[in-house]
């Protein structure tokens, strides 16, 4: 099977050249389960946070994309109680050139800049169009309750 | 029963995407119909836009105003629609008609026709839109589109498969000698991994492009790397997804197996067709007739209205309904079961490509800008129903009917299948009796006798359940449904003889009880749209 090559070779890429404020590795001796922590942003509401995501590579890894979702609890537009992420390259915009930093990569942004006009949270989405304190304010609030 | 299109994502391929040409004899299963084909072979997209359905009534009055002769209402009662002009096709007739718009157009560009396929394939076959986008800005469509290269660095790759020695593929992360392919752009990569890359998207009809930039592969591209004509498979998805887009306008016939599309260009009409309680029916080159309103097998005497009750019902008895209505929700727009299996609210029906909101069933557009309505939960209102019967006696009924509906559910494909074996007793006729084939024309004609009394039969239990059945029409209907019943048996036990000699002798026989049959199918559908039109019969939650 390819797809324990390639997940191997990121993993040792991974280790060479680590993205800024994120890192990832499997979970015990499973390959295809890995867990990862994202550092939250500075210039975000969840600065001093660290969340933890857990990520299943599908067998036919990379021409699928990874499963993604978060562990730790957080107060975000594009992310759900459960923990799901509404990005596109996670969906129908993902392609084989990607590798798991650079999506790692992508949610960090999407930290910094959510999406509100293709929410997950409808009701976080609202509250970050129309009164931006506030949903910082609770944001912050969460992070320091979940993920400090 | 016709099998509900469910268009699930996880569609097997091969099967479903292989190009097709069906060339039966169409004279032989349906003698020519002369509303089969349209006089207007021009193909036009344009008309196909769903956003301007049916608002006109004026036109529609003038069905209304004119009295119906006799001869319409009967051609109207059979099943045969007079004023439906439409022709059926299958999707690589409908892409050889874009092939040869292209043809046509391709003047106008001036690139190769290749290009115009992929552009064309972006803006969903939709030629009238091209055009406009192409006459404003030519370089930056082409560009957006990825037919050309962003970067100006002068140095591009060469597009094609080159040999490599000792290759390291960024895709599978394995070293090895082998040939890659590369666009103008450089990504190269093995082409193991591009056949991989390229087999998963074919199915989903959209353009293939570079993994790791925008620039398109080709038709040509494809064929290359696959190293056969996998091309039309995506082609054709293409063209399916442009079918289902379309599906105002173009049905898919509803019979196992069956690839054909019905087109029906000018749909003004079939609002007054449900309004009078008639289906439009339409039939494809393989003789299968259904209902262009409703994509359901013929079901006269039902309505679209009785039909979709009876279906639900019928469905709602089994686990399988259970957990689809549990778990899935209907397209606002074309009533495809959607299952969400994650993700976020913003819905994209993968049938007819309506985005709408999975928590309050609107329109998407909207939401954007506020999201007060999906935090509103949206009542069923419908259950509230005032005087009901007995739940247990309406079940019973129900069961009752139900019963009857399938034996003759059965019976109506061992029929069909009787019905395409035909062509050989003829055969045996014409050799052991020294027959002419036209005169062994009555077995034929007798077995579509047979099959359409049977549909008619079947649907007529559909209408005697949701009939209020005190009533004397009622009483009527289910009068001459006992006699084409009847009709029916006597006319499919004579079609089981199997001696030639017994056959011919015979004969009178045959015309006799398929002339029955057909005036007994006439008074029951006759019988059937009066319950329908004085209300006697109308759908219910029972």
């Amino acid at each position: 099977m390819s797809s324990s090559k390639r997940i191997t070779k990121e993993l040792s890429d991974m280790g060479r050249d680590p993205p800024t404020s994120c890192s990832a590795g499997p979970v015990g001796d499973d390959l295809y389960h890995w867990q990862a922590s994202i550092m939250g942003p500075p210039d975000s509401p969840y600065a001093g946070g660290v969340f933890f995501l857990s990520i299943h590579f599908p067998t036919d890894y990379p021409f699928k994309p990874p499963k993604i979702s978060f562990t730790t609890k957080i107060y975000h537009p594009n992310i759900n109680a459960n923990g799901n992420i509404c990005l596109d390259i996670l969906k129908d915009q993902w392609s084989p050139a990607l590798t798991l930093s650079k999506v790692l990569l992508s949610i960090c942004s999407l930290l910094t800049d959510a999406n509100p006009d293709d929410p997950l949270v409808p009701e976080i989405a609202h509250i970050y169009k129309t009164d931006r304190p506030k949903y910082e304010a609770t944001a912050r609030e969460w992070t320091k309750k979940y993920a400090v | 029963m016709a099998s509900d299109e469910e268009y699930s994502e996880a569609e097997s391929d091969d099967s479903l995407y292989n190009y097709e040409s069906r060339n039966t004899s169409v004279d032989l299963i349906c003698p020519k119909n002369p509303n089969l084909t349209s006089d207007d072979s021009e193909f036009d997209i344009d008309e196909v836009d769903s956003s301007d359905y049916d608002e006109e009534d004026d036109i529609d009055n003038s069905l209304l105003a004119t009295p119906v002769s006799p001869s319409t209402k009967k051609a109207l009662s059979e099943g045969s629609v007079p004023n439906l002009k439409y022709e059926c096709l299958t999707t690589k007739e409908i892409y050889e008609k874009m092939l040869k718009r292209i043809n046509h157009l391709q003047p106008v560009f001036s690139i190769p026709p290749d290009d115009v396929l992929v552009l064309m394939q972006h803006y969903d076959w939709n030629e009238e839109r091209l055009l406009e986008a192409w006459t404003e800005k030519m370089d930056e469509l082409l560009q957006q589109i990825g037919l050309k290269s962003a970067e100006v660095n002068g140095s591009s790759d060469v597009r094609g498969i080159k040999h490599r020695n000792d290759f390291m593929c960024i895709i599978c992360c394995e070293e090895k000698n082998t040939d890659t392919f590369s666009l103008e752009c450089g990504h190269e990569y093995c082409l193991d991994c591009y056949r991989h890359y390229i087999q998963d998207k074919l199915h989903e009809g959209n353009i293939i492009t570079c993994m790791d930039c925008s620039l398109v592969l080709k038709n040509v591209d494809i064929d290359q790397i696959m190293g056969h004509a996998s091309s039309t498979k995506l082609m054709n998805s293409s063209i399916k997804s442009f079918v289902q887009k379309h599906h105002r306008n173009y049905k898919w016939c509803p019979y196992a197996d069956c690839k054909h599309i019905i087109h029906l260009k000018d749909t003004s009409s079939l609002a007054e067709y449900g309004r009078l309680h008639y289906s439009p029916f339409v039939k494809c080159s393989e003789g299968h007739r259904f209902c262009f309103s409703c994509g359901f097998e013929i079901h006269a005497p039902a309505d679209c209205n009785i039909t979709s009750a009876w279906v639900k019902k019928a469905k709602k008895e089994s686990e399988n309904l259970n957990w689809v209505l549990s778990h899935t929700k209907e397209c606002p727009k074309c009533s495809v079961s959607i299952e969400k299996n994650g993700g976020c609210n913003h819905m994209v029906c993968s049938n007819c490509k309506y985005q709408f909101c999975w928590i309050c069933e609107g329109d998407w557009a909207p939401h954007g800008k506020s999201f007060y309505e999906c935090t509103i939960y949206k009542n069923d209102d419908t259950k509230s129903k005032g005087a009901q019967e007995d739940p247990g006696k309406q079940l019973k009924k129900y069961t009752f009917y139900y019963r009857l509906f399938n034996e003759h559910e059965v019976s109506a494909k061992l029929d069909w299948k009787l019905g395409q074996t035909v062509g050989h007793k003829v055969k045996a006729l014409q050799d052991r009796m020294g027959v002419s084939w036209i005169e062994g024309l009555f077995l034929i004609e007798s077995i579509k006798t047979l099959n359409e009394g049977r549909t008619a039969l079947k649907w007529s239990f559909a209408v005697a359940f949701y009939s209020d059945a005190s009533h004397n029409l009622t009483k009527i209907f289910l009068d001459n449904q006992m006699l084409l019943a009847k009709a029916v048996e006597d006319l499919s036990e004579l079609l089981q003889i199997k001696e030639p000699e017994t056959i011919m002798k015979r004969k009178p026989e045959f015309y006799n009880k398929s002339g029955y049959v057909e005036n007994r199918r006439t008074a029951l559908m006759e019988c059937g749209r009066d319950l329908l039109c004085k209300g006697i019969c109308k759908p219910h939650d029972g």
